[in-house]
C-alpha cells in the first residue's frame, strides 16, 4: 500500500515539473515578445501553445500537404530508417558480445577497438559515411548501427561478467552444459543490462538519422528542418519539428522502459511488492 | 619458471592481439586492400600516408579549427558539468521534488543535439554583434546541456546513494550540512562525477562537432569535415576525421589518467 | 587392500588439497580420512579458513583434491554428479531473479531433460515439502530471505538425490528464522532418509542437528576430531537446555586445535 502511494507522489511529482517547465517557457516567450530589441520573437522562443496550434492548422504549406501532414511523412522515414539501424546494431552488438564472453582472444582483441568507438565522435564522421555509401539511406542505417552496437556490446558483456560465481556453480553442480548455461543463466541474467544500452542507444540513433538528413536534400525530419529555416514555411513549422523530434527521442526512451517491462515481468513484481 | 611464463603471456596478449589487430588493418589501409575490400577508391578513401601529408602541410590551419572546437568542447564541458552538479545538490536536498527534476533532466539527454543546435543559434543572435562569440555561445550552450543532463543524473545518484548509516553516522557527531556535504556527499560522489565525464566528456565533443555544421562562422573540426566533402576535398576531410578521433582518443585518456590518480586508493582492498 | 562397505555413502582417503597463489603454496587440508555411512546427518564445523568449505567442494566436484581419493557409493564425485547423485544448498539461495520460484525449482529437471508435466508435478511437490505451496507463481525478489533458502532447499531435493550437501546454509539468517528451518530441515530428513553433509561454523546448530560432528581446525587444515551426537531423535529444541547439551557443546569446542 505504501508502494502504491510512492508510485503515485513520484507520478505526480514529475508531472508537476513537467508542467512547471512549459509554464517557465511561456513566460520567457511573453518576456521575449514584450522586448522591443527583439523583431521577431518566434525566432526566439514562441509560444508554446502557438507551435501545437501550428499542428492542428489545417493551412497547406506547400501545394499538396499541411504542416502536421508534412511532419508525419518526413518523421516516419527518419524513423523507419533509424529503427533498421537500431535493430542491426542491437544484433551484431548482442552477438559479439556473446563472442567476446566465449572466447578470451576475441575479446582481447575487440575491447581496445570497442574502447575507441566510444572514444572517436562518429556523428562527426557522418559526411564521410555519405560519401562512403553514396546512398542516403544506407548511411542513416549505418550510422544508427554504428551507435547502437558500442552501448548494447559493452553493457551486455557487463551483464554476463557480472554473473556471480555462485550461479556458474550450481550449473555445475547440475552437470549442465554449454548451451543450457548460455541460455538458461548467462543470456536471462544479461537482459536488465541489454536494455541498459538500448535506452541509451534509442534516442542516439534517431539523432543520427536526424542529422545525416540535414546533410543532403530529400525526405527526412533533418530535411525538413533545414528546409524550414530558409523561410519557405513560417517559423513556427520549424519549432514544431524541434518538438516533435525531442517528443520522439524521449518517447523512444520510454517505449524501450515498456518493452522491458514486458521482457522482465518480475522487475515489476519486485517493484510492487518491495519492503 | 612455467608458471611466471604463463602468468606474463596472460597480461602481454592483451595487448599483443589488439595490437597485432591493428597492424594488419593499417597495412591492409596503406596498401590498398582495404580499398578492394570496402569497393572505395582512393579518393574517397585515401591511403594513410597521403593523409599524414596533408596534416603536416596544413598544420597552422587544423590548429585553428582544433582550438575553436576544443574551446568550445571544454567550456561546455566545464560550465555544464558544473550546473549540472549545482542541480543534483539542490535536488539532493529536497529529494521529493528533486527526483522529479532529475527525471527531466534526464529527458534532456533524449532530446536529439540536431533539435537543439538551431535553437541555440537563434537564441544567441540576440546576445551580441559578434559572429564570433555568438557562435561559439550557441555551440557551447548545445554541450552545455547536454552535459547538464548527464552530470545531473549520476551526481544525484552520487549524493544520495550512501552506504547504509553514513548519513547517520554524521549526524551523530552534529556536524552541520556544509560539512556532510564536505567530508561526506562530496567524496562519495566522485566515482559517480567520472562515471558521468565517462560519457560527457565524448559526448561534448560530438555535440561540439555537430552544433558546427549549424553555425554562423565556418570555423570547427566538424565544419571542416563536411565543407571539404561537399567540396570533394575527401583527403583533407579525412585528415581531419584522424584529427578528430585523436582529439576524442587523447582527451579520454587524459581523463582515465587524471580518474586514476584521484581514484588511486579507492579500490586498494579489491581482490 | 580397501574393502568398500556398502553401507558407506561417501568414502575420502588422506585427501589433501594445495592451492597455488602465484607465489605461494597454500596448504587448505592435509590428510583428511573420512567416512559417511548411508542416511547419516554429518556436520563439518570449524572457524575460516579450517577447510570445511573446501572439503564440500571436493565432494561436490567443484574442487579436485591434490592428493588422496574420494568414493562416492562406488563412484567418483565426478561420475556422480553427472547423474544427479547428490542437490546441493549454497550460502545465499542464488535463486534466478527473472524465473517464478516454481520455475526455479524445475531448473535441474529442465537441464536434465524431464518433460514438462513431471517437472510441474516434482516442483510443486517439493514447494509443498518446504512449506510453500502458494508461492510457486511469486518472484524471488518477493521473498524473505528465509523463504528464498527453503526455495534452494527445494530445488536441491528435487532431482531426489541420494545425498545433500549444505554450504552454511543458514549463517545469513537470524535465529528465529534459522530454529524454524533447523526443524523443517529435520523433518524433510526424517521422511526422505537421504545422506546429509552440513557445513557450519555455529557449534551449537551442529550438536542440535547431527549424527556426527567432524571437528576441522585451521592451518593447516585437518580433521582433529569426529564426535557422535546420541541424542535421540526426533530433536526438541528442549533439549538444548538439558546439562548433556551444554556438555557436548564444550567437548566439541574443545576438539578444536590452535584456535
Amino acid at each position: 500500500m505504501a508502494q502504491l502511494k510512492k508510485n503515485r507522489t513520484t507520478a505526480l511529482v514529475t508531472l508537476v515539473w513537467t508542467l512547471g517547465f512549459f509554464i517557465i517557457w511561456e513566460i520567457v516567450a511573453f518576456l521575449v515578445q514584450a522586448s522591443p530589441n527583439i523583431r521577431s520573437p518566434e525566432k526566439v522562443l514562441p509560444h508554446f501553445w502557438k507551435i501545437i496550434a501550428t499542428a492542428f492548422d489545417g493551412k497547406k504549406i506547400n501545394r499538396t500537404d499541411t504542416a502536421i501532414q508534412l511532419v508525419w511523412i518526413n518523421a516516419k522515414v527518419t524513423l523507419f530508417r533509424s529503427a533498421q539501424g537500431f535493430v542491426i546494431g542491437s544484433l551484431i552488438g548482442y552477438l559479439l558480445a556473446l563472442v567476446m564472453s566465449l572466447s578470451k582472444i576475441m575479446k582481447k582483441i575487440a575491447f581496445p577497438y570497442l574502447m575507441i568507438i566510444q572514444m572517436i565522435p562518429i556523428l562527426g564522421m557522418a559526411p564521410i559515411l555519405l560519401s562512403f555509401t553514396g546512398d542516403i539511406d544506407t548511411s542513416r542505417i549505418v550510422i544508427a548501427a554504428i551507435l547502437t552496437f558500442y552501448p548494447v556490446a559493452t553493457n551486455t558483456l557487463a551483464g554476463i561478467e557480472a554473473v556471480e560465481k555462485e550461479k556458474y556453480e550450481l550449473m555445475h553442480c547440475f552437470a549442465a552444459s554449454k548451451w543450457q548455461l548460455y541460455m538458461k543463466t548467462l543470456i536471462p541474467a544479461s537482459i536488465p543490462y541489454v536494455f541498459t544500452g538500448l535506452k541509451v542507444s534509442a534516442p542516439l540513433a534517431i539523432t543520427a538519422s536526424i542529422l545525416v538528413d540535414t546533410l543532403q536534400g530529400g525526405v527526412g525530419l533533418g530535411c525538413l528542418l533545414s528546409q524550414s529555416l530558409k523561410g519557405a514555411m513560417t517559423r513556427y513549422v520549424f519549432w514544431l519539428i524541434v518538438v516533435i523530434s525531442a517528443a520522439i527521442g524521449i518517447l523512444s526512451f520510454v517505449v524501450m522502459g515498456l518493452f522491458e517491462d514486458f521482457v522482465s515481468p518480475h522487475k515489476k513484481a519486485e517493484r510492487a511488492t518491495r519492503r | 619458471m612455467k608458471k611466471k611464463f604463463t602468468m606474463n603471456w596472460g597480461s602481454a596478449s592483451t595487448i599483443i592481439y589488439p595490437a597485432l589487430f591493428g597492424i594488419i588493418m593499417l597495412v591492409m589501409w596503406q596498401s590498398g586492400l582495404l580499398n578492394l575490400v570496402l569497393h572505395t577508391d582512393t579518393n574517397t578513401l585515401p591511403s594513410p600516408s597521403r593523409i599524414n601529408a596533408i596534416i603536416a602541410d596544413n598544420g597552422d590551419k587544423i590548429l585553428l579549427n582544433l582550438k575553436a572546437t576544443v574551446l568550445v568542447a571544454l567550456f561546455g564541458l566545464f560550465f555544464g558539468s558544473l550546473l549540472g552538479y549545482g542541480i543534483a545538490i539542490i535536488a539532493a536536498q529536497y529529494k521529493k521534488w528533486g527526483a522529479g527534476g532529475i527525471t527531466l533532466a534526464a529527458a534532456f539527454n533524449a532530446v536529439p543535439i540536431v533539435a537543439l543546435a538551431p535553437v541555440m543559434n537563434n537564441l544567441t543572435k540576440q546576445f551580441s554583434p559578434s559572429v564570433d562569440f555568438r557562435s561559439m555561445m550557441a555551440k557551447m550552450f548545445v554541450v552545455m546541456i547536454v552535459c547538464i543532463a548527464g552530470m545531473s543524473v549520476n551526481a544525484y545518484r552520487g549524493l544520495t546513494e550512501l552506504k547504509p548509516f553514513a548519513a547517520d553516522l554524521m549526524k551523530t557527531y552534529a556536524a552541520s550540512n556544509f560539512t556532510i556535504f564536505k567530508k561526506l556527499l562530496l567524496p562519495n560522489s566522485i566515482p559517480y562525477i567520472f562515471t558521468a565525464l565517462r560519457v560527457s566528456l565524448p559526448g561534448s565533443i560530438i555535440s561540439a562537432l555537430v552544433t558546427e555544421y549549424f553555425s554562423e562562422k565556418v570555423i570547427g573540426i566538424g565544419r571542416q569535415i563536411r565543407e571539404n566533402i561537399v567540396t570533394a576535398q575527401f583527403a583533407t576531410a579525412w585528415a581531419y576525421i584522424v584529427v578528430s578521433c585523436l582529439l576524442g582518443i587523447g582527451l579520454y585518456v587524459v581523463l582515465l589518467l587524471v580518474e586514476g590518480v584521484v581514484m588511486k586508493n579507492r579500490n586498494k582492498n579489491k581482490g | 587392500m580397501h574393502m568398500t562397505n556398502t553401507e558407506d555413502e561417501i568414502t575420502m582417503s588422506d585427501i589433501g588439497m594445495k592451492f597455488n597463489n602465484g607465489n605461494e603454496e597454500i596448504t587448505a587440508l592435509t590428510s583428511v580420512s573420512l567416512h559417511v555411512k548411508k542416511g547419516e546427518f554429518i556436520s563439518l564445523v570449524g572457524p575460516s579458513g579450517c577447510g570445511k568449505t573446501t572439503l564440500l567442494r571436493i565432494i561436490a566436484d567443484l574442487l579436485t583434491p591434490t592428493s588422496g581419493t574420494i568414493n562416492i557409493g562406488g563412484e567418483t564425485p565426478s561420475e556422480a554428479r553427472l547423474k544427479g547423485r547428490y542437490g546441493m544448498v549454497f550460502q545465499s539461495p542464488v535463486l534466478y531473479e527473472w524465473r517464478t520460484v516454481l520455475k526455479n525449482v524445475e531448473l535441474p529437471l529442465e537441464i536434465m531433460g524431464i518433460p514438462q508435466e513431471k517437472r510441474k508435478e516434482r516442483a510443486e511437490e517439493m514447494l509443498e515439502m518446504v512449506g510453500l505451496k502458494d508461492f510457486g507463481k511469486s518472484y524471488p525478489g518477493q521473498l524473505s530471505g528465509g523463504m528464498q533458502q527453503r526455495v534452494g532447499i527445494a530445488r536441491a531435493l528435487v532431482i531426489r538425490p541420494e545425498i545433500l550437501l549444505m554450504d552454511e546454509p543458514f549463517s545469513a539468517l537470524d535465529e528465529f528464522t534459522r530454529e524454524r528451518l533447523h526443524e523443517d530441515l529435520l523433518n524433510i530428513w526424517r521422511r526422505t532418509n537421504k545422506t546429509i553433509v552440513f557445513v557450519t561454523h555455529n557449534i551449537s546448530e551442529s550438536v542440535f542437528l547431527s549424527d556426527k560432528i567432524c571437528v576441522l581446525s585451521p592451518h593447516p587444515g585437518r580433521l582433529s576430531a569426529v564426535l557422535d551426537v546420541d541424542f535421540e531423535r526426533p530433536r526438541q529444541m528442549a533439549i538444548k537446555n538439558t546439562p548433556s547439551y551444554s556438555a557436548k557443546v564444550v567437548e566439541v569446542r574443545s576438539s578444536f586445535e590452535g584456535v
